[in-house]
């Protein structure tokens, strides 16, 4: 079974800035993925892409095993659902909206009502169909968006940045609407967020992206600046690395880093002395955020917190292997 | 000063008593001058979306163009259509010259830019998110002109009123092309300018006040587009 993408050497330039540059990605059909990264990550750049709104700079994309040189032909139009980041309803009422989508994709009129009916329950917003779309608040208008998108039942869901700017309540919403399309199992669901844990919580598989690149790394103990023979220098710290390739950031998987009240004598290369200045509880794990001039985050379980006798403002040691850091 | 007010009054008597010959004249002339709207706008604002959304070489010299024939003068337009309609020119087989056709054509002619200009510019100052919400709902090509058209309908409206304004303002390319003729192709402005060169100044002065009238009722219009839009 072919993938539902299949992207080959894309590059995307913008004020000649590679802003995406993904020298493969393969998308499986009908899986729940999580596109995560912080602002100007891409994540918007690729769900562009994957739409079909944006064209690559260089590279090719294929939509279930056909690559797409032009525009998309109206059946493969009708396979895709996108929602945007700030979705913009057209004027009229919510069924209105959805109407001129099913519209657009040559739905039968006969069709339509019961199709707009459908959408707009599975959102919950059955008794908003003829409000005036513009009257209705930050929740309502994304869910509007999605019941849009969805009325024509595409096989691919994109949707850009779908929990941003709501409160608790819409957010738990929306989580539980994608769920209930995720269960539905037929569908290929693709949405981005910064929240690397909603991701991970929502997604089958996710993709992480910085700075336009793809890495395997999780995203956190990020750092920035410049390798030079084996020693990456942060700026305010040098950590040893595996690598000699020019690379700009490096990633450490916090499940990687030890931590020790001393310095462990071990035949790890990176050690470092810093304080401790977070403790959170995270599905049964602790999360702890510890300054050493750049801010690390490593996971240790109850029992060892409670072995070491951390608190905050403790003067901790962590360490961690040359081969535990990941470059890009 | 009497002679002026004197002159006032008889156009206001004229105007009050619904004049035949007067409201002849400005029946003739809306109905030109909104036959070159419609023409114009119906040509013009497909135009002006179909340029505002696809990049193609040779656009920004379009666009600098539709800018100069913006500020051409109506009586050059009124000497090249004179030049094509009349009897020895390429259309003079039509025999078009000095009929109201001629000046709907020279009228149109004359508003295409503007309104050219004005959808393009209604197209670009558009929500950034509308053409790519409508590409992501299917529209493409004349259905994305379509839908463009519906969601910036307000701003083409008044683009095809400001047009009517400017046309039914006209006098020199309506002059030429038209001949003045009375009954047949004699509007507004061209009444104006003969009554007053014959000494009939009150009825020049009672079709100017109707075309004040008009030009109030115009702008009337679109400020109600405008708080429609809004």
């Amino acid at each position: 079974m072919s993938s539902a993408y299949q992207l080959d050497n894309i590059k995307v330039f913008y004020q000649q800035t590679c802003s995406l540059d993904l020298p493969q990605l393969t998308i499986p059909h009908q899986q729940c993925i999580a596109l995560l990264g912080d602002n100007g990550a891409g994540k918007s750049t690729l769900l562009n892409l994957l739409a079909f709104l944006n064209r690559p700079s260089q590279g090719q994309i294929q939509l279930s095993g056909q690559t797409i040189k032009s525009d998309l032909s109206r059946q493969q139009r009708r396979t895709i659902g996108y929602v945007n980041q700030q979705p913009f309803l057209l004027t009229g009422t919510v069924s209105d909206n959805i109407d001129l989508a099913l519209k657009l994709q040559g739905m039968p009129t006969a069709e339509r009502p019961q199709r707009i009916a459908d959408a707009l329950d599975r959102v919950n917003l059955s008794h908003l169909a003829k409000q005036t779309a513009t009257t209705l608040s930050g929740g309502e208008l994304k869910r509007a968006a999605i019941a849009r998108a969805i009325a024509h039942d595409p096989a691919i869901l994109l949707l850009d940045e779908p929990f941003s700017h709501l409160d608790q309540g819409h957010i738990r919403q929306l989580e539980t609407i994608i769920e209930q399309l995720a269960a539905q199992k037929d569908k290929t669901i693709i949405f981005s967020t910064h929240d690397r844990l909603q991701g991970a919580a929502l997604a089958d598989t996710t993709i992480n992206l910085i700075k336009g690149k793809i890495t395997k790394s999780p995203l956190l103990n990020v750092f920035h600046g410049h390798l030079d023979q084996h020693l990456f220098d942060t700026g305010n710290i040098k950590i040893h690395t595996t690598s000699q390739q020019r690379a700009s950031h490096i990633a450490i998987d916090p499940h990687e880093i030890i931590i020790s009240n001393d310095v462990l004598a071990s035949s790890m290369r990176n050690h470092f002395t810093g304080r401790l200045i977070a403790i959170a509880e995270e599905a049964g794990t602790i999360h702890l955020t510890i300054d050493c001039g750049e801010r690390f985050f490593a996971i240790i379980s109850p029992d060892a917190l409670e072995d070491l006798g951390l608190s905050i403002g403790k003067p901790i040691c962590l360490s961690f292997k040359s081969t535990a850091v990941s470059i890009f | 000063m009497s002679y002026f007010a004197d002159s006032l009054s008889a156009a206001i008597h004229l105007i009050a008593s619904f004049d035949q010959a007067l409201y002849e004249v400005v029946f003739n002339s809306i109905s030109i001058s909104l036959i070159a709207a419609v023409i114009a706008g119906v040509l013009a604002i497909p135009a002006g979306i179909i340029m505002a959304l696809n990049q193609f070489v040779g656009k920004q010299l379009i666009q600098h163009i539709l800018n100069t024939l913006m500020a051409m003068p109506t009586v050059l337009i009124g000497l090249l259509l004179y030049g094509l309609l009349s009897r020895l020119g390429p259309l003079g087989h039509l025999e078009l010259l000095y009929t109201p056709t001629a000046i709907i054509m020279a009228e149109a002619i004359l508003i295409f830019p503007i309104m050219m200009n004005l959808a393009i510019a209604a197209v670009t100052a558009a929500d950034p998110r509308l053409i790519p919400t409508l590409k992501s709902l299917g529209a493409k090509s004349t259905t994305l002109t379509i839908q463009v058209a519906k969601q910036t309908r307000f701003i083409m409206l008044a683009a095809i009123i400001t047009g009517f304004g400017r046309a039914i303002g006209e006098v020199g390319a309506a002059m030429m092309v038209g001949g003045n003729i009375e009954g047949y192709t004699r509007t507004m402005t061209t009444a104006i300018a003969l009554e007053t060169s014959k000494g009939e100044f009150e009825v020049g002065l009672a079709l100017g006040l109707l075309l004040l009238l008009i030009a109030f009722l115009v702008n009337f219009i679109l400020s109600c587009l405008q708080r429609a839009k809004t």
